[in-house]
C-alpha cells in the first residue's frame, strides 16, 4: 500500500491509539496490497475507534481493571505474604502466649522474612504498574499497606 | 462473511497465538489455515489493541520492523474457557441436528 495512502488512512484514527499503534499498523498495512476491502476494513475500523474508543482512546493507564492488576504475581503475593505473617503472629500467641521472648525464634524470623520479602515484589510491582495504570496501582499498593499494617500492627501492640 | 466462516476476531487470535509468538501477517495466514475466515488490518489491529489492553496478549521485542505478539497465561485461561463453550455448544447444536 502506498506510504502516502497508509498516512491518510492513520489520521483517521484517535490520537492515543495511533501513538500506541500508529508505528507498527503503519508498516503493516504498507505490506497489504491497497484492495477496496482492505480499505473499507481499515476505515470502519477507524471509525468504530472514533465513535467507541475502547482501544485506543483508552490506551492510557485507566484501561487497566483492579482485578486484572491484583491478579498479578507481584500484586498478591505480597498480600498473601502478610496474611501468612500475620498468621504466623496469631498461631504463636495462641499457642506460646502473649509474652515477650528473650531471643528471637523460628516464628520471630518467619515473620520477619515475610515481611522483607515482599518488599522487593512490591518494588517491582510499582515499576512495573505505575507508568501503565497509576491509579489502579495504588489501589493495590493501598491494600498491599492495609494488610502490612494488618500483619505488623499485633507485633508492635502487643510489644511481641 | 462467507457462509460456514467464524468470526470473532479476539478468540481467533488467542487461538493462533496459542501455537506460538506471531506478527500480524503470521496470525493473519494462520487464522485463515485455522477456520477460513481473513480478517482485515483494521479488525486485526483493533483486536490485538484490545486483547493487549485486557493483558490476554502481550508485545515482544520487535523482528525487523515487525511487532510478535504472545498469549499470556490470563488469555490462555480465558481461550480455553471460551473454546469449552463453543464445544459444548457444537456438540449439542449437532446432536440436535441429527435428531431431526
Amino acid at each position: 500500500m502506498n506510504p502516502v495512502l497508509v498516512r491518510l488512512l492513520l489520521r483517521l484514527y484517535p490520537a492515543l491509539w495511533k501513538e500506541r499503534y500508529g508505528s507498527e499498523f503503519s508498516e503493516f498495512l504498507q505490506s497489504e496490497e491497497a484492495r477496496l476491502s482492505t480499505l473499507a476494513d481499515v476505515v470502519r475500523s477507524a471509525i468504530s475507534e472514533r465513535i467507541s474508543p475502547t482501544v485506543g482512546a483508552t490506551m492510557n493507564q485507566q484501561t487497566y481493571p483492579f482485578g486484572v492488576l491484583v491478579k498479578q504475581p507481584a500484586a498478591f503475593l505480597p498480600l498473601a505474604m502478610s496474611l501468612g505473617a500475620l498468621t504466623v503472629v496469631v498461631v504463636t500467641a495462641t499457642v506460646f502466649g502473649i509474652s515477650r521472648q528473650p531471643d528471637e525464634g523460628t516464628p520471630a524470623h518467619l515473620w520477619q522474612l515475610l515481611m522483607a520479602g515482599q518488599l522487593p515484589l512490591l518494588l517491582f510491582f510499582v515499576i512495573r504498574w505505575w507508568p501503565r495504570a497509576p491509579r489502579q496501582t495504588i489501589y493495590v499498593l493501598a491494600l498491599q499497606a492495609g494488610a502490612f499494617l494488618l500483619a505488623t500492627a499485633p507485633v508492635f501492640l502487643l510489644h511481641l | 462473511m462467507e457462509k460456514g466462516q467464524y468470526s470473532d476476531p479476539p478468540l481467533l487470535i488467542l487461538a493462533s497465538l496459542a501455537s506460538g509468538p506471531k506478527h500480524g501477517h503470521t496470525m493473519i495466514e494462520d487464522i485463515v489455515l485455522l477456520c477460513g475466515t481473513r480478517l482485515g488490518p483494521g479488525t486485526l489491529y483493533g483486536a490485538i489493541a484490545r486483547l493487549e489492553q485486557q493483558l490476554l496478549i502481550e508485545p515482544l521485542a520487535p523482528e525487523e520492523r515487525r511487532q510478535p505478539y504472545r498469549i499470556t497465561a490470563e488469555g490462555e485461561r480465558v481461550l480455553r474457557t471460551k473454546l469449552n463453550t463453543l464445544h459444548q455448544f457444537s456438540k449439542a447444536g449437532l446432536e440436535r441436528l441429527e435428531a431431526l
